[in-house]
């Protein structure tokens, strides 16, 4: 196994225990560790196939998406004054053991992709990406509380963005930082909106947003 | 000439939007916008009739930038959907100002400044030659737009925004794994290390690796489907179209809903010519017939006005979807002209009715005909046109679009076709006839109706113009 | 049979667990800027003890007398099996199966016996200690049969076994599945995140409350069988992040042997550190707790299936 593959299970299972607790600053943390996990795969791919632009995405993702936005979701949350959440119909440890389940779905389906040919971390690559993609889904559908969403949300664009990586033999530069802009803008407007709902609403329960329906 | 002329015509927008900031003043500004929006307009068309009227297949901006036919077309008809709607909102605002609500000058100033930048960011998506900058301006749009749903900032709006933002964010995850899977076949193909450049990969189309095109392309279509509303992902349109102020109706459906569907057409291009990828047609056709159906059934039991029209918009891009399905992008460019035209009048209408009664309650908004007959003239014949009456312009297209899916052997989907659009016909009827007749709620004041009727009054005109003068040169071409 | 290993290993399971305990209550005391108890105290507990007089419940039966004795053989006798110490000598039915269910009986016993009492506090601690043993027993059951699955045995003397070392690859799996054996001892012990040791508070205890009819020499049995758990679930612990540091650089067995005795004190540490700085959870939480001990162990499985290339 090489390193960027280990580093990608790594981040795969930093989400997974990510999911396992419904207290949002551990969710947060986990959340940080596993996109420092996906630094250093970006980085650790720098070195194996020795690309230096490599390392500066590397660095902008440890700097923008693993320090800022966890700092900042975690003072939305500090000034929100929500800690936990309780979670949907899902409880939440079984939601920790089906995104493991999801981690073995993630394998057998990443086994059936094609091989790109000069990518020998294309396997566990895959596998780590399909089932941080997974986690994030399963994140944003068990949880209630609208900062669960965006950290979710967040965990998805991690799997994306580990699959371009390992998937392809690198996306063009300005491709992938419109992209790291566009997730950036989306977590801040999405912050600024959570302010909304709390003074509006007096929570940020987003399974409570019921007022406009169909009848 | 042409090359060094489009790139800077696209920054106009932002030009007016610093413009806006600049006069500080919202009355002043909404002029400003309005006559600005038309400028564009003609900037634009005197650069692109010709080219759409030319020999020219294509016309290179930038590295990534290009600007197609279709694309042409359809920058125009954003360009001309933008400019009803901004200098609609002048008059909607004055007036919105005496009633209750009003929103503050600062307010509708933000609208203006969103609106251009929205224009901006929906230019954007049809001049991309790179799947990656097509994700990229559609995510844009997105969330520009939020800022035109956001309008109001009370409970419904804010509710609105956030299920726009998050699902149509998620749901462009998804499209932006698909444009990965489509970058890795293309890698996986072809010779020179892959593209993500649109007009190569439709050259080389037939080397991509067929099996991650095809995971590639349902990714997208899920994904710009999120944002063009196909049928189970359309859960933030009605939301998110009835509470934004009617302009941005107008404009997010007129033409907003235009982009993703432009998206999924530049996918299919690719996807065309890569062998055995009928698959995708396909899919996309029953996504479209799927979405026509459900929405039509969606229509008939509707209590909010704009609700009930957010929800034709949805069946619409049924409809356009089953013109890319049946791979055909002139009727996928007529459908959306006509959807679009009576779409943008429809809303701006439905705006004015609102602010007239003070309710977008269906079973609330009754005599229309006494309290405003203007309006009520313009509503019915927007109406009829938006449900495609022969004499407008979209029963051309939707005529058309029913005709090819015979021809094609689609016996099915033709049939379910054409029930969806029986049955929308006659809920759109039924609810426009009960707010046209009975008497009103209460004693309504006649408005002072003529500003707020030049827009809807032109556009229900175009329709017509479309319907007598372009329809049956496209029915002879066809039949 | 090696008469020096067995005397030796001898003079460590008396030791080791006194001094664990008294460790981590010094360590305790000090971090919380108290001079706290003599690292002997559970020793001269004991003594006090086995002096005093008993006072027994009048609904008590011969189950609650025998069944701190029944506790203390069943624990020394996994103490005697287990493979806790990297010079501890090999006996045969080491297995894993018959370890968990020797602790699961050792449980069995003690909860018969608060029962037998007849006090509404031991009854509902009882209660509590069946759920918790019943949500952790397949975390413990994950984790060793992740061990397993590495050495093709389910004999702990072969599966921690050193020398054949499968290099650096089978690390992950070890440390996994130490810390998935860490989560649930802390759990098995009823320590800190799931139970305070040190609270005075009845209605909160779990462990604590089910010897709260238990006096004299039946409580000092007790107790001495906590110590002896508590040494030598952190000895396997130690063992497995042993195995791991082997796996990567492998180290003399002089080194190992005092490594590993050095562990659980370091463990114990490691838990005076935790049992300061965290709080005890909500009952209703627990289960998440345990869930991630769970979650260690099918990862531990996950590790080892993957890389046996099953």
């Amino acid at each position: 196994m090489s390193y960027p593959e280990l580093f990608a299970i790594a981040s795969a299972v930093m989400a997974i225990l990510m999911i396992g607790s419904g207290r949002l600053r551990i969710n947060l943390l986990f959340y940080a560790f596993q996109t420092v996990f996906a630094s250093a795969v970006t980085a650790s791919c720098g070195l194996v196939s020795g690309d230096h632009q490599l390392y500066s995405i590397g660095l902008a993702i440890l700097l923008v998406k693993a320090i800022g936005v966890s700092a900042f979701i975690a003072w939305i949350t500090k000034r929100i004054g929500v800690t936990s959440d309780p979670g949907t119909l899902i409880p939440v440890p079984l939601s920790m053991h089906a995104s493991i389940v999801f981690l073995v779905v993630a394998h057998l389906l990443a086994s059936q992709l094609p091989h790109l040919k000069g990518q020998d971390h294309s396997l566990g690559g895959a596998t780590a990406a399909i089932s941080l993609l997974l986690t994030g889904t399963l994140f944003m559908l068990a949880r209630k509380v609208a900062v669960s969403q965006i950290i979710g949300f967040l965990t998805m664009e991690n799997g994306i963005y580990l699959f371009a990586l390992t998937q392809t033999r690198g996306m063009p530069m300005m491709v992938e930082l419109g992209i790291l802009l566009d997730v950036l803008v989306v977590v801040m407007i999405a912050g600024l909106i959570i302010f909304r709902i709390k003074r509006s609403f007096e929570h940020i329960d987003v399974t409570l947003l019921t007022e406009l329906k169909e009848y | 000439m042409e090359d060094s002329l489009i790139g800077p015509i696209l920054l106009f927008p932002v030009a007016l939007a610093v413009l806006c900031l600049l006069l500080g003043r919202a009355s002043r500004a909404g002029l400003a916008v309005a006559a600005g929006g038309w400028l564009y307009v003609a900037l634009l068309a005197v650069q692109l009739i010709p080219f759409v009227l030319g020999v020219g297949g294509r016309l290179p901006l930038l590295p990534g930038l290009a600007l197609e036919k279709l694309g042409a077309c359809f920058l125009l008809l954003t360009a001309v959907v933008v400019a009803c709607a901004l200098s609609h909102a002048h008059a909607f605002f004055s007036s919105e100002r005496q009633s209750a609500s009003s929103p503050s000058d600062r307010q509708v100033l933000l609208f203006y400044v969103f609106a251009l930048v929205f224009l901006l960011s929906m230019s954007a998506v049809y001049i991309c030659d790179n799947l990656g900058l097509l994700w990229v301006s559609i995510e844009a749009t997105t969330l520009t737009s939020a800022g035109l749903v956001y309008f109001r900032r009370d409970k419904h709006a804010i509710e609105a925004t956030w299920k726009y933002l998050i699902i149509c964010s998620v749901g462009l995850a998804f499209a932006l794994l698909g444009t990965i899977f489509l970058f890795s076949a293309s890698q996986h193909g072809l010779a020179d290390g892959g593209s993500l450049n649109i007009s190569d990969l439709i050259q080389q189309a037939p080397g991509l690796e067929p099996t991650l095109m095809k995971l590639g392309f349902i990714f997208c279509l899920a994904g710009y489907g999120t944002k063009a509303g196909v049928f189970p992902l359309h859960s933030w349109l009605p939301d998110a179209h009835s509470e934004a102020p009617a302009p941005a109706s107008a404009m997010l459906s007129g033409s907003l809903l235009n982009c993703a569907l432009f998206a999924l057409w530049r996918l299919l291009q690719i996807a065309s010519g890569v062998p055995g990828s009928h698959f995708c047609q396909e899919m996309t056709l029953w996504a479209g017939i799927v979405t026509v159906v459900a929405a039509s059934l969606f229509l008939v039991r509707q209590h909010g006005l704009k609700r009930l029209w957010a929800y034709s918009s949805i069946e619409n891009v049924g409809l356009m979807l089953v013109a890319l399905g049946l791979g055909s992008a002139p009727l996928f460019l007529l459908q959306a002209v006509n959807h679009s035209v009576a779409k943008v009048s429809l809303f701006l209408l439905s705006g004015n009715i609102i602010q007239l009664a003070g309710t977008k309650q269906l079973s609330e908004l009754r005599g229309l005909w006494s309290a405003a007959p203007g309006w009520a003239a313009l509503f019915a014949l927007s109406a009829l046109a938006v449900t495609g009456v022969p004499p407008f312009g979209s029963f051309i297209s939707e005529w058309l679009i029913l005709v090819s899916s015979f021809e094609s052997r689609h016996w099915l989907a033709a049939v379910l076709l054409l029930l969806g659009l029986s049955l929308a016909f006659i809920a759109v009827c039924l609810h426009a006839g009960k707010v046209l007749t009975g008497s009103p709620r209460s004693e309504i004041e006649p408005a002072r109706t003529c500003s707020r009727s030049v827009v809807p009054a032109a556009l229900v005109l175009v329709s017509v113009v479309l319907g007598l003068v372009i329809g049956p040169d496209f029915l002879r071409a066809a039949l | 049979m090696n008469v020096g290993e067995w005397l030796l290993f001898a003079a460590v399971l008396l030791v080791v667990p006194i001094l664990t305990a008294g460790t981590i209550r010094k360590i305790k005391a000090r971090l919380q800027n108290r001079v706290g108890p003599p690292l002997l105290q559970p020793l001269y507990n004991v003594v006090k003890l086995w002096r005093k007089g008993e006072t027994v419940s009048e609904d008590a039966t011969w189950i609650f007398r025998g069944a701190a004795v029944i506790n203390l053989a069943v624990v020394l006798v996994v103490a005697a099996l287990l493979p806790w110490v990297s010079f501890k000598p090999g006996l045969t039915g080491d297995d894993i199966f018959l370890f968990i269910y020797l602790l699961a009986s050792a449980r069995f016993f003690g909860i018969l016996a608060a029962l037998d009492t007849g006090s509404p506090f031991s009854a509902f601690s009882s209660s509590r200690e069946a759920t918790l043993s019943l949500l952790v027993e397949p975390a413990i059951v994950l984790s060793l049969v992740a061990l397993a699955l590495g050495a093709h045995s389910t004999s702990l003397g072969s599966i921690f076994a050193y020398g054949a070392a499968a290099g650096p690859a089978a690390a992950p799996v070890w440390i996994v599945a130490g810390c998935g054996l860490f989560l649930s001892s802390l759990v098995e012990l009823s320590r800190m995140p799931v139970d305070d040791p040190t609270t005075h508070l009845e209605l909160t205890m779990v462990h604590e409350a089910m010897l709260i009819e238990n006096s004299g020499p039946n409580l000092a049995l007790a107790e001495i069988a906590y110590t002896v758990r508590l040494t030598f679930l952190y000895g396997l612990t130690v063992q497995c992040f042993l195995h791991a540091v082997y796996a990567v650089a492998p180290v003399g067995m002089t080194l190992l042997a005092v490594l590993s005795v050095l562990g659980i004190f370091l463990l114990a540490a490691g838990t005076a550190l935790l049992e300061t700085v965290t709080v005890k959870l909500k009952w209703t939480r627990c289960p998440e707790f345990i869930a991630y001990a769970l979650t260690m162990g099918l990862f531990a499985c996950m590790a080892a299936i993957f890389r046996g290339g099953v």
